[in-house]
């Protein structure tokens, strides 16, 4: 034990002095999902050092799992010292308005071997907003349609031609669309569509729409082009039916229908899937979109940026440049990343391999005339998720109003914006304050003791000493982690702050964001979530682990095997759980598979606004095995007289547990009650990998608002206040809790009683 | 016995209900890469592909070492967080001080804070002291008893010790600290051992706070 201890210090203590080392560092928060991409960037920074004398590149990975977006925004808001940062280019004009990055114009201007005419003209302009430059890409891909060889073949239907129709498509996509297992239920498509913003948006624009005006100060979506738009779409959902949704792009353990051959075509998706679809023994090409009155598809692009933390800006503009240049572009290329922004790299046989899938790799390039971002006006993934909800509706269930669902778009966005312009006129709080509100915790601390009466003796005063002694180290930890941290949050919940600004800058809104609580169907639908999952999972919760305690409580070796197949679950982290369950409960998972073989028809639990909450409580009843313990303790320690006497008294197992253990039971079931109810009400990892708050919003529970309001928003004040009002609900909730309890649970008058 | 079959009927609907899912995992985790999903994932995998467990590791690069790390950061929080924790139940338990049962009050309300609360200030305080990519912001907080929780179950189970316990370790002349360390400590062991449980739980599951805090590769 001492030398575990030991081995701890001497590793803690190596660490800090490692981040001690002053030498001149440029640190690269890059990206590693291949680990050759990973090595070749390696090698780059070793042949910059060998270059500059005393410079160390120190290169840190984002780490392609979920949350690793989220964690480039964690690094700006936390003023991390970080010189080269990626980022996806829908984030540039957010960053670069909230003043988070460095511009780079005036290092591009001094650079003699700078030559902008490199690149591809298109994918420079989002960088280039007002005259700033800020980054230089990295890869890019325009958004195009992927399609299945092989079933194109196995139906005998022609190859669609570059410039072809919306017309056309759907003459495929009605050949495509069947039902091959003839249990009266389609199981093959036109296409498996995809649902973000940024591929829905080729729609809107071959519509001859928009999503804001061209100032960025009103949003579009109301109007008639974006309605038709995404009623085409609804349409080939629900009315035509020859679409569905391929289960999960990101998600490795599902089988994407296009992969299966249940889909014909599947997009609009970028260059990404070719490297999961290269793997994969199945012949696959990609289209052009079809064509709409207008032709149009998207860009996605990632970029390297100089956040405003940088040490290094000019060493970051010359690393920059080697990332961004030829060698290393055509390398990205050689791997499959993506389009490489470099035209000669893009044109070099290492992008356009021959004999390498797919055969007609040139369409990425075709396209780009048409290709467009979007605009680089705003805060694209906080208008993403503004209108998520909506989006969802359109496409999962059949009988949305579109027109409806696009106003309501177009109210929320334009509610944002319109925040965004009141911002610059508001006070700013002085810098001192949230540091004050920290050290007011412990202020509380030591007034909460001094206020009280003095205790007499000098025993007494020695008790106290001792007492405080004890209490030390968890207080201290008390107000340095968890009580100051809550009040500054108080704080914060007054004022309106994005974590991308400088601390200097957070602006005094009084309770505006306490009202905007009022006024917010969001977080009403929220708490309604959030309201149901805690009435169904609680109960049940409570019923079935108590239920389980008692089938298990006997020993023997069954009930010792099944108690520990109750048991572990719990030992799994959530979001495995979360990933797990995700695929059991999929359309055509295994759920829904045992279901069918019971015949039952099992809804689409996690596209079902009805259903998405029943689908949580089903998760959470999995891992109701620490209250199951909870109770089995109990259980195991109880006085069993009461019942003996009972049962020679003539009362059946039944009347024995209702009116004899259970009553026995009262403060270990208000104790799981409790406890229960406050974890249900901050329920996180299961719905942030499930669902993301879908569909709709039916499972945006109150933490995950919370956490989006703080992440994907960027508003840091709402979404502490957010956070405080779910706070006050659980206090109110646990005193009712305690009153209603009063009369009801009784507490057996021994000292070795219960543990609750 | 007459209620012998359907009990035994009731264990094995319960288990299986409960393996199930993880069987699920298992038999996916071993099948053939782009293997369907569906019914076909109850069937059992033949041949195994223990490969793709060679290639997740392999995947994640340096797995030895983000294991070490794992279990590092798992043993000191588990043996701050019940030290402290236990120091602190004992305490409230079993001495008296001045604003005993207001602090206790906050105890309580602390259990309802949502993590969300603190987490973004917490984040900001760990840059003022210049820790972040360093082990401190997840070792520090669990260390100096960051869950109030396990306060309140430490504080139950020593009220729960008869009182003559104190009274006697009192009379011999030890001082707080020695009838803590002598007495109290030695007879939490299963409090101890539940509270060891569930911080190796908490800290081997934690999925955010090394996500931020911990940035380079050797360090996760």
């Amino acid at each position: 034990m001492r030398g575990l201890a030991l081995l701890g210090a001497a590793w803690l203590a190596g660490s800090a002095a490692r981040a001690a080392q002053g030498t001149r560092e440029l640190v690269v928060m890059a990206e590693e999902r291949h680990l050759t991409a990973w090595s070749a960037l390696e090698e780059l920074a070793r042949g910059f050092e060998a270059e500059h004398e005393g410079v160390r590149v120190r290169l840190l990975p984002l780490g392609g799992a979920a949350g690793s977006q989220d964690k480039g925004r964690f690094l700006l808001a936390g003023d991390v010292p970080l010189d080269l940062l990626r980022i996806d280019v829908t984030e540039l004009a957010a960053f670069a308005g909230e003043g988070a990055l460095v511009d780079l114009a005036p290092f591009a201007a001094a650079d003699p071997s700078w030559d902008a005419a490199a690149y591809f003209p298109g994918v420079l302009e989002p960088l280039r907003a007002g005259g700033h430059l800020y980054g230089l890409p990295s890869t890019f891909t325009p958004y195009v349609m992927y399609v299945n060889e092989a079933l194109l073949a196995e139906l005998g239907l022609a190859r669609p031609r570059a410039d072809w129709t919306w017309g056309e498509f759907l003459v495929l996509a009605r050949a495509a669309t069947a039902d091959t297992d003839g249990d009266g239920r389609a199981d093959r498509y036109g296409i498996s569509l995809t649902q973000w913003l940024q591929a829905v948006a080729p729609w809107v624009w071959q519509a001859g729409g928009e999503l804001l005006s061209a100032d960025g100060e009103r949003a579009r979506m109301g109007e008639p082009e974006f309605v038709a738009a995404l009623s085409f779409l609804h349409g080939l959902l629900h009315d035509e039916r020859v679409a569905s949704f391929d289960a999960s792009f990101e998600n490795q353990l599902t089988q994407g229908l296009f992969q299966a051959g249940r889909a014909l075509f599947y997009g609009p998706v970028g260059y990404w899937e070719t490297y999961r679809f290269r793997a994969l023994p199945f012949a696959w090409d990609v289209v052009p979109l079809p064509r709409g009155a207008h032709a149009a598809t998207s860009i996605a692009m990632t970029v390297y940026v100089v956040p405003r933390t940088a040490r290094e800006p000019e060493l970051a503009w010359r690393f920059l440049r080697r990332m961004a240049g030829e060698p290393y572009q055509r390398m990205l290329a050689e791997i499959g990343n993506g389009v490489p922004g470099r035209v000669d790299a893009a044109r070099s046989p290492s992008f356009l391999a021959p004999g390498r899938a797919p055969a007609s790799e040139a369409v990425f390039l075709d396209v780009l005339p048409e290709a467009r971002f979007l605009p680089p006006l705003a805060n694209w993934r906080k208008i993403e998720s503004l209108c998520q909800s909506e989006l969802e509706g359109i496409l999962l269930v059949p009988d949305t109003d579109v027109a409806a669902a696009c106003r309501a778009m177009a109210e929320r966005t334009d509610a944002y914006l319109a925040r965004e312009r009141e911002r610059g006129g508001r006070p700013r709080l002085p810098p001192g304050v949230l540091p004050a509100a920290g050290a007011l915790s412990v202020l509380a601390l030591v007034a909460l003791v001094l206020t009280r009466p003095a205790r007499r003796g000098r025993m007494a005063r020695r008790e106290e000493r001792a007492a405080w002694a004890l209490l030390a180290p968890w207080a201290a930890g008390f107000a340095l982690f968890l009580l100051g941290p809550a009040l500054v949050a108080g704080v914060l919940s007054l004022c309106e702050w994005s974590p991308l600004r400088a601390l200097d800058d957070v602006r005094w809104v009084g309770l505006d964001n306490y009202a905007r609580l009022a006024s917010d169907p969001t977080f009403h639908a929220s708490a309604r979530a959030t309201a149901l999952y805690a009435l169904g999972s609680v109960p049940l919760g409570l019923a079935l682990a108590l239920a389980l305690a008692l089938l298990v409580e006997r020993a023997s070796t069954a009930s010792a095997l099944v108690r520990t197949a109750c048991y572990v679950p719990v030992l799994i982290a959530p979001v495995i759980v979360a990933a797990l369950w995700r695929v059991l409960l999929e359309e055509d998972g295994p759920v829904n598979g045992a279901l069918r073989a019971l015949g039952l028809a099992g809804p689409a639990w996690l596209r079902d606004p009805a259903w998405v909450v029943p689908a949580f409580v089903l998760v959470s009843l999995w891992s109701v095995g620490a209250q199951m313990l909870v109770f089995l303790a109990a259980l195991q320690a109880r006085d069993r007289t009461l019942e003996e006497a009972a049962r020679i008294d003539g009362a059946g197992a039944w009347r024995r547990f209702r009116h004899v253990t259970l009553p026995g039971l009262g403060p270990v079931v208000l104790f799981n009650a409790i406890t229960g109810t406050v974890a249900a009400c901050q329920v996180f990892a299961q719905p942030y990998v499930m669902t993301q708050g879908g569909p709709g919003d039916a499972s945006r529970f109150l933490v995950l608002y919370v956490y989006e309001s703080a992440f994907l928003h960027l508003e840091l004040g709402y979404a502490s206040a957010l956070a405080w009002a779910l706070f006050a609900g659980l206090g109110v909730l646990t005193f009712l809790f305690l009153r209603a309890s009063r009369r009801r649970v009784h507490y057996a008058a021994r000292a070795g009683g219960g543990p609750a | 016995m007459s209620g012998r079959l359907p009990r035994a009927l009731c264990l094995l609907a319960v288990g299986a209900a409960f393996a199930l899912p993880l069987w699920v995992v298992l038999s996916l985790s071993l099948q053939a890469e782009g293997t369907g999903l569906g019914l076909g994932a109850l069937a059992p995998p033949v041949p195994p592909h223990w490969e793709n467990y060679g290639a997740a590791i392999g995947r994640m690069g340096g797995f030895a070492r983000l294991l070490a790390n794992t279990l590092l950061i798992t043993v000191l929080s588990i043996a701050g967080q019940c030290f402290t924790c236990s120091l602190a139940g004992y305490a409230f338990a079993r001495l008296s001080f001045r604003g005993r049962d207001a602090l206790f009050v906050g105890v309580l309300a602390a259990m309802m804070l949502p993590e969300q609360v603190s987490a973004l200030p917490r984040f900001l305080l760990f840059r003022t002291l210049g820790l972040v990519d360093t082990p401190w912001p997840l070792v520090l907080p669990t260390v100096l008893g960051g869950a109030p929780f396990f306060v309140f179950l430490f504080r139950q189970y020593f009220l729960a010790l008869p009182v003559e316990l104190g009274e006697a370790a009192r009379l011999d002349g030890c001082s707080p600290w020695r009838a803590y360390w002598n007495v109290f400590l030695p007879l939490a062991r299963p409090m101890l051992a539940t509270v060891a449980i569930f911080t190796f739980l908490a800290t081997w599951n934690d999925f955010w706070a090394p996500l931020v805090y911990l940035l380079s590769r050797s360090r996760r």
